[in-house]
């Protein structure tokens, strides 16, 4: 009995010292904080050039599909032409490549002169790994919209920007916001592999710790349980967006 | 050039693969303002290329279509600014489901006339009372029925003020008994003077309202003329095989 009361106190001991030099000791927590703070730079800043990007993307690949069939030959058609073979080679190359890769290229490679700019670089390289994952996910929504609403706002006298925008992309939107808001809760957790181009993010900063303390378990079970609660939280938003969606389709 | 007729149809051909598939074969066809053409055919003779080719929702491969004088299939043409006084109603409706009543019908008259929204309500709220729909005005197009989704593509299409209306099988996704209110709004507007060209397989609608019907088969009109003639004084053996199919 006394024994086992003494060593349930050493071991509440010990974890309390191991926890007060992972965490308090030299402001260690701060590494922590920093490191979310550009986790959260970077998916932010990867996801709003993902949009930009796969939208247009989207844009060019679904114009194409729709309407080549028809159109006169002519540079309008060549140009068209020209640039979905480029979105195609994009989405090609970034969806068949594994974005650690394309990350150290982006830093090693294409913007080696740049090097301190890392958390820039995270950006550009997340952004356009993202944006082709997000240019199929908005192309699926536009293509999934049936043909008789384009010809229907057609019909009206509306030109092609014109359907897209007031009635094909409405719709759209709403049938992909649901999987738009799962890559980006997948992205979260993808920024984790750019501490290897040794950017100070969420994962980077568990690492600092561990380096510093010896100590394994407590550093990186925190950062696992940040992401964890990271993604619950947004997790549950796409949840609750959803189902508003679903109620005002009425 | 046909600056009589609405709508001049010159030599039009719509061919697939190359030629292998005639859809349209040499089709020449006039509408003129205020007269209610009837398309009928067996399926797949072309009836519908042809109608869908009017306002260019199908780009014919050769031939040429005036409307109001104007070569809509000549290059550098703004199709847009005719599709405007070409309204279409199609056989699935197609209203935008993520709008109400009164955003489908008001969009295209504010975006594309300048319309204030006020006035392209009032407008639209007009429309509604003619087909007894107007306390539905705020609903969604999924919360009305089959025959209530046809009037409202109707009048969406009116709202444009159009100079001639076409009709894409408007009753052909209709439960029975919903057939004969969109008919009924149908005969009000060319009883009104609506230029109208109506693909359907009503053929009591034909002999009742149309001014000409046109027999199409193998994507070539075979014989035209007034409903007496089409339906009670034919020699014409396809046709004739034909409406003892559907009569």
């Amino acid at each position: 009995m006394y024994l086992y009361q003494l060593s349930i106190r050493e071991w509440w001991t010990d974890l309390k010292d191991t926890f007060i030099l992972n965490f308090i000791a030299d402001d260690r927590y701060m590494l922590l904080l920093k490191g979310l703070g550009n986790t959260f730079l970077v998916t932010l800043g990867a996801t709003l050039l993902g949009i930009l990007l796969g939208v247009i993307v989207a844009l060019v690949r679904s114009t194409y599909d729709k309407t080549i069939t028809g159109m006169h030959p002519g540079p309008g058609k060549f140009i068209l032409s020209f640039f979905n073979k480029i979105s195609s080679m994009y989405l090609t190359v970034i969806r068949g490549t594994p974005v650690l890769v394309q990350l150290m290229i982006a830093y090693f490679v294409i913007f080696a002169p740049w090097a301190k700019h890392k958390t820039l670089i995270a950006i550009i390289a997340f952004g356009i790994n993202s944006g082709a994952y997000v240019a199929e996910i908005i192309r699926s929504g536009i293509m999934s919209i049936d043909n008789g609403q384009f010809e229907a706002g057609r019909s009206l006298g509306f030109n092609y920007a014109q359907t897209l925008i007031y009635i094909i992309i409405p719709q759209a939107f709403k049938n992909v916001l649901p999987a738009l808001a799962n890559e980006f809760i997948v992205l979260i957790k993808e920024t984790s592999v750019s501490c290897y181009i040794g950017l100070h993010d969420l994962t980077k900063g568990g690492e600092i710790i561990r380096s510093r303390t010896y100590t394994a378990f407590m550093p990186l079970l925190a950062v696992a349980l940040i992401y964890l609660v990271i993604v619950m939280f947004f997790s549950r938003l796409v949840t609750l967006l959803e189902r508003r969606l679903r109620n005002s389709e009425r | 050039m046909n600056d009589d007729h609405l709508i001049s149809v010159q030599k039009l051909n719509k061919h697939y693969n190359g030629g292998a598939i005639k859809a349209l074969n040499g089709v020449s066809l006039d509408i003129d303002k205020g007269e209610v053409v009837v398309i009928i055919g067996p399926s797949g003779s072309g009836k519908s290329t042809l109608l869908r080719s009017l306002n260019l929702l199908e780009v014919p491969t050769s031939g040429s279509i005036f409307f109001e004088g104007n070569d809509i299939t000549s290059k550098g043409i703004d199709i847009n600014k005719f599709r405007q006084k070409m309204g279409m109603v199609f056989q699935h409706f197609n209203l935008f489901p993520h709008l109400s009543i009164i955003d489908n019908m008001t969009l295209a008259p504010r975006k594309l006339l300048g319309m204030s929204r006020e006035d392209a309500e009032k407008e639209a709220l007009d429309l509604l009372e003619k087909v007894a729909l107007k306390d539905r005005a705020h609903a969604y197009p999924s919360q009305l029925s089959g025959g209530q989704k046809q009037r409202i593509a109707i009048v969406r299409a009116l709202a444009m003020k159009p100079d001639v209306l076409l009709f894409d099988e408007p009753t052909s996704a209709l439960d029975p008994e919903m057939v004969g209110e969109v008919l009924d709004v149908m005969k009000d507007l060319a009883r009104d003077g609506m230029t109208m060209a109506v693909v359907t397989h009503e053929m009591g609608f034909a002999r009742e309202v149309g001014d000409r019907i046109i027999f199409m088969d193998e994507g070539r009109i075979i014989v035209q003329g007034t409903p007496d003639e089409i339906f009670n004084h034919t020699d014409n053996e396809r046709l004739k095989t034909f409406l003892a199919k559907v009569l």
